[in-house]
């Protein structure tokens, strides 16, 4: 392994030549990170160029307008943020309940901006976070892969990162979520451990802490971390690895990390109370073991030893038991067992489908099939493999950290198509690697053929394009004890090694391996096959990024023969809102545009998305699965003046309330029993035509839904459910229309006020709906007479 | 008092009739208590004969209920059915219900019918599809009419659901389901012996070092696995119990293997694609890692031949399948004076 330094050592000239090749090298390798970084941003910018600056989607924003207020009042304020905008009449406890991270990131930057009389607005900061942070993502992957196959390898993988689709998903510009920092928090962070892990360096590990403490910050996600490092470290111990560098990389993360964690309020004492941080605490307490161990082994003989470990043992074990039983204990003592229901879900893949549906209803909860794989790491899919074989080759702490990495969250992945997103940087990791050492062979069989051919035979030549992988693999092959043995504290030599390994070097003669090429024609053909599957890579991401990823879902477009059509009903709408409506009016809606409500029209909800209140929503549920009446009631119990619902059926937007009905009885049913599923399907069959049941056809949302509609085509034809709607002709008489879109996308009704008290007509109104349900709460102006 | 009398010999007169029939009937709830006590679950198989004795011939009301599940032998092998292990969780609901009730409860019975042997009855039933279970309250005169069909729902949660059936129609409570517990004493005891036996030997091999743990290959091979079992969409096979192929509607000696549509997939797609995906990135390997080392030429230009041509087949043919199965028209955005 130390050939180049003696080589470098024996001849002076090639030593210059040498440093001024890294030189070159480096530079090269600045401004091709540069480029990648660029190539990050503007990939994700289709959907800016496409549609326009705009935030996307619904949770979105709830963050941008968290952004807002932070930028408005300040840290403090935003800390103590109570929220009255929303599950009126509870209100949210926003700053205590949000992963502050990414809000925190994008009102510094914005800060920074002003400050620097950069006069940008809120909006366009958070838009362009997420692209950013995909530039950074790149940069730490090159880092990370950097440590554990050197610079060729970082370069790839940090490409391929720059443009993976599954990525893109998330943080395409205006995509405002937790996930387009978070991943880059998740990068870094393994990057720290594993230089921490290569160095042993405190220093490092401080940072490493700190890193863990903005992945925290940012996103639930970082259960990932603090139960993947402690695994991997469990393995060193386990394959006989442990060293004083594993315990600086782990300890000081399990204290500081754990500490900075608690600090989080959303987190809080959970960072020490739920079984998800267990792991951490166990494998903490059994690093301390096998130091100890290890240090007794050093001051003592060979005998006394022996002694020892039998002393040690049994104590040990007797302690173990204790602290065991302690954990299980209060583990045992809470009803799930600790673990939350989405963290079983993963570690038993059919608990959701037994046993929470609402987890096992989301569709990004949902295993993946082969196309998905192939839609979001496309044909990375192949080159995988090829990676994992080559981290094993040779086996160090870090590549074993990498296949650790791959091989849970390929599973994790394969459980929820969601967690694809932790899958994509290890994918690119390893592919990265496959591919960087796949070239180097290729590249260097060729250029061994073009200079070395006609002199040397093919078996003794020295080979001149070493790469890392071949040179190390070699080494495994002759003299693996020792190699092992060198591999880990000579990172220096190693790192000179490997960027002289990058280039093919002529005068690296000195390494007498007998290092073999492949064919040249097969090698070309080998090469370009490589790099037309590069393109295919290249291809398929900006397709995925332009058609797949970069649709906002608030602006609509849809491409007709008379050319496109852009449905931008819902902006309509809450502008509408905000124009029209009193400042302190409340609107009721389905809770998918809670927060697009409270952030676009500034209006009060009654729930929103981030569903903490099942009964709360259930009674919205409830209100629109009810008959006229019975709604205005329960919504005029909540102060609501205006209900809006989202229909899709007159331009065949497939996502419309119609379509999430079901979910409003089942969930309104599960709170409320007189809400049954049953009495709104027919024959087991959800249909809204002239076949539909009679409580279907009465009940709020279908009459909010379909008011009217019979005007636009005089059939009311439904164009998403593709049939005639069963009851055309109706009124309305408790709510009274106040808006309608463009498109008839999303509908504003306005309850109607209470009617004054004349006792003919309460009495006439009682009689008429006396046979379907009415709430209890008017059961007070009903003197019902038994003996009448 | 005149009317008085009326009434009173009214009662005694009733009394009678429900005495004599009485005889008969307690007669025959002894009967199905023995057949029920010979049954191993607790379920009385029932055939014609029995039918006729139980059901139709007794008159109404009967001084019991009876739960039937139709069998059919020749269907147990056909998954989709699902017909054995409803059958088996029928089995558990009426042992559950027999223990809680200390076998003393002669409201209600649960039998089965198996097709084979007794169509007649399947046809005074007017069963026509499988799986079918019916409840015969003590009021059915006609046994296709009257009594009570299970729905789909019921038996979706299996043994709970159909326990919540059973209670919602004959008032009767089924109390809690008793599952036998997956793993026997027996074997539990012998795990555990097993196990004790067997850590003194692996506690030795830790400390030698020299387990299964300290072979990279394992872990290589692990990590592959994991990788191929991932990839091909295994677990979704699993959640949502993918047959591994189907047979085609159309013509039932063609099978289909591959599903159209990216939101399900068949078991054997998964895998071979997933077996493609992961053969590639071995080949790859294979050529980079091994490859290279090997001396003789032409052995490597025919590995070579061999990779590069099956490599290329593969993914191609994962390409046109994507293009097949999503029906994405994945495209490049080129200068439009190209075009």
């Amino acid at each position: 392994m130390a050939a180049p330094e003696t080589s470098t050592a024996a001849v002076p000239t090639l030593y210059t030549y040498n440093t001024l090749r890294n030189a070159f090298g480096g530079v090269l390798s600045f401004f091709i990170l540069l480029l990648i970084g660029v190539m990050a941003f503007s990939i994700r910018l289709f959907s800016v160029i496409k549609y326009e600056s705009v935030i996307h989607e619904f949770d979105p924003y709830f963050n941008y307008r968290v952004t807002q207020f932070l930028a408005k009042n300040g840290i403090y304020e935003f800390w103590n943020w109570f929220d009255d905008r929303t599950w009126y009449p509870l209100g949210r406890v926003i700053g205590g309940t949000v992963y502050p991270g990414l809000t925190l990131t994008a009102g510094t930057i914005w800060w920074l901006l002003n400050s620097l009389n950069i006069p940008l607005s809120v909006e366009t900061v958070c838009v362009f976070t997420a692209p950013i942070f995909s530039a950074f993502a790149s940069w730490a992957t090159y880092l990370l892969t950097k440590e554990v196959k050197g610079t060729g390898a970082g370069l790839t993988a940090a490409a391929l990162l720059a443009m993976v689709p599954s990525y893109i998903s998330r943080s395409v510009a205006g995509s405002y979520d937790n996930e387009a920092v978070a991943i880059f928090a998740l990068i870094f962070t393994f990057y720290l451990y594993i230089k921490t892990l290569n160095t042993g360096s405190l220093f490092y590990a401080t940072l490493n802490s700190i890193a863990y403490f903005y992945m925290v910050c940012s996103w639930g996600g970082y259960t990932f971390i603090i139960n993947l490092i402690p695994m991997h470290v469990l393995l060193c111990i386990v394959t006989g690895r442990f060293s004083s560098r594993l315990y600086i990389a782990y300890a000081p993360l399990v204290v500081l990390g754990t500490l900075l964690a608690a600090l989080v309020p959303v987190v809080g004492f959970n960072a020490v109370m739920t079984s998800e941080h267990f792991a951490s605490f166990l494998v903490f307490i059994i690093i301390h073991v096998v130091a100890f161990v290890y240090y007794i082994k050093g001051i003592l003989s060979p005998k006394m030893f022996k002694v020892a470990v039998t002393l040690v043992v049994s104590v040990g074990l007797a302690v173990c038991c204790a602290v065991i039983a302690v954990l299980i204990a209060l583990v045992a003592s809470s009803p799930t067992k600790g673990w939350s229901g989405r963290s079983l879900s993963l570690l038993d893949p059919t608990y959701a489908s037994k046993y929470i549906p609402i987890i096992a209803s989301v569709s990004e909860h949902q295993p993946p099939t082969w196309p998905s794989y192939f839609m979001d790491i496309n044909v990375l899919a192949f080159l995988v493999p090829a990676g994992i074989i080559a981290c094993f080759l040779p086996l160090s702490d870090a590549s074993s950290f990498v296949v650790l990495y791959i091989a849970t969250s390929v599973y994790f992945s394969g459980v929820m198509v969601r967690l694809m997103l932790v899958l994509a940087p290890a994918a690119c990791i390893t592919s990265g690697i496959a591919l960087s050492q796949a070239f180097d062979v290729f590249t260097g069989s060729i250029k061994f053929q073009l200079t070395g051919a006609s002199s040397n035979t093919e078996v003794d030549a020295a080979e001149t394009s070493s790469s890392t992988a071949e040179s190390q693999t070699d080494a495994v092959k002759t003299e693996k004890p020792e190699e092992t043995a060198k591999n880990r504290p000579s990172r220096k030599s190693k790192k000179k090694e490997r960027e002289h390994g990058e280039k093919p070097s002529t005068k690296a003669k000195a390494e007498k391996k007998r290092l073999l090429a492949l064919p040249l024609e097969s090698s070309v053909i080998s090469l370009l096959l490589l790099v037309l599957l590069g393109a295919f890579y290249v291809v398929h991401c900006v397709w995925a990024a332009a058609e797949a990823y970069s649709a906002p879902s608030i602006v609509l477009t849809s491409r007709s023969h008379d050319g496109l059509h852009v449905f931008d009903d819902f902006r309509e709408a809450y502008a509408w809102l905000r124009h029209n409506t009193d400042v302190d009016d409340k609107v009721a809606s389905w809770w998918d545009y809670g927060y697009q409500t409270t952030a676009m029209a500034n209006r009060t909800v009654i729930v929103d998305n981030n569903t903490w209140n099942n009964t709360h929503i259930a009674t919205v549920g409830t209100a629109m699965s009810s008959p006229e009446r019975a709604a205005w009631e329960i919504f005029h119990s909540l102060d609501v003046k205006y209900v809006l619902v989202v229909f899709g059926g007159l331009v065949g937007y497939p996502s419309d309330d119609i379509n999430k009905f079901l979910w409003m009885v089942r969930i309104g049913g599960g709170v409320f029993p007189h809400i049954k599923e049953p009495d709104y399907l027919r024959d087991g069959q959800y249909r809204i035509d002239s076949q539909a049941t009679p409580t279907m056809l009465n009940c709020l949302m279908y009459k909010l839904s379909y008011y009217r509609f019979v005007e636009t085509d005089g059939k009311g034809f439904d164009r998403v459910r593709q049939t005639e709607i069963g009851k055309k002709y109706f009124k309305l008489t408790h709510f009274e229309e106040a808006f309608t879109t463009h498109h008839w996308m999303v509908r504003i009704y306005k309850l109607k006020p209470p009617k004054n008290r004349i006792r003919g007509k309460t009495k006439k109104s009682k009689s008429k709906t006396s046979s379907t349900t009415s709430s209890p709460k008017r059961s007070g102006t009903k003197k019902k007479n038994p003996w009448q | 008092m005149a009317d008085h009398f009326f009434t009173f010999s009214i009662i005694t007169l009733s009394l009678f009739v429900v005495a004599s029939s009485g005889g008969l009937e307690s007669e025959l709830v002894a009967d199905l208590l023995t057949l029920q006590a010979e049954s191993k679950s607790g379920v009385i198989h029932l055939d014609d004969r029995t039918v006729s004795k139980f059901l139709t011939s007794p008159r109404t009301p009967r001084p019991y209920s009876f739960l039937i599940f139709f069998d059919a032998a020749n269907f147990h092998d056909k998954p989709e059915l699902r017909l054995r292990e409803l059958r088996r969780e029928f089995e558990i609901v009426a042992s559950s219900f027999i223990t809680n009730h200390n076998s003393s409860n002669t409201k209600l019975f649960f039998g089965d019918i198996e097709f084979r042997e007794s169509q007649s009855s399947f046809q005074l039933f007017g069963v026509n599809s499988l799986p079918h279970v019916r409840l015969v309250g003590p009021t059915a005169k006609s046994l296709k009419d009257d009594s009570d069909v299970m729905d789909q729902g019921d038996f979706s949660r299996l043994a709970e659901s159909m326990a919540e059936f059973v209670q919602y129609r004959t008032k009767l409570t089924v109390g809690p389901i008793h599952r036998p517990p997956a793993l026997s004493k027996m074997q539990l005891g012998l795990i555990t012996a097993l196990l004790l036996l067997c850590l003194p030997l692996v506690a030795k091999r830790i400390f030698a070092g020299e387990t299964l743990l300290h072979d990279p290959k394992i872990w290589l091979s692990g990590a592959v696995f994991v990788y191929f079992f991932s990839v091909s969409g295994a677990m979704h096979n699993i959640i949502r119990k993918m047959p591994m192929f189907l047979v085609d509607r159309n013509n039932p000696n063609k099978l289909v293997f591959f599903y159209q549509g990216s939101g399900m997939q068949l078991g054997a797609e998964g895998f071979a694609v997933g077996f493609l995906y992961t053969f590639v990135g071995l080949l790859l390997a294979f050529v980079t890692h091994v490859l290279v080392y090997v001396k003789d030429a032409t052995a490597k230009r025919l590995a070579m031949l061999f990779t590069l041509l099956v490599s290329f087949w593969a993914v191609k043919k994962v390409i046109l399948l994507d293009n097949w199965k999503t029906g994405y028209g994945i495209h490049g955005f080129w200068p439009s004076s190209w075009n």
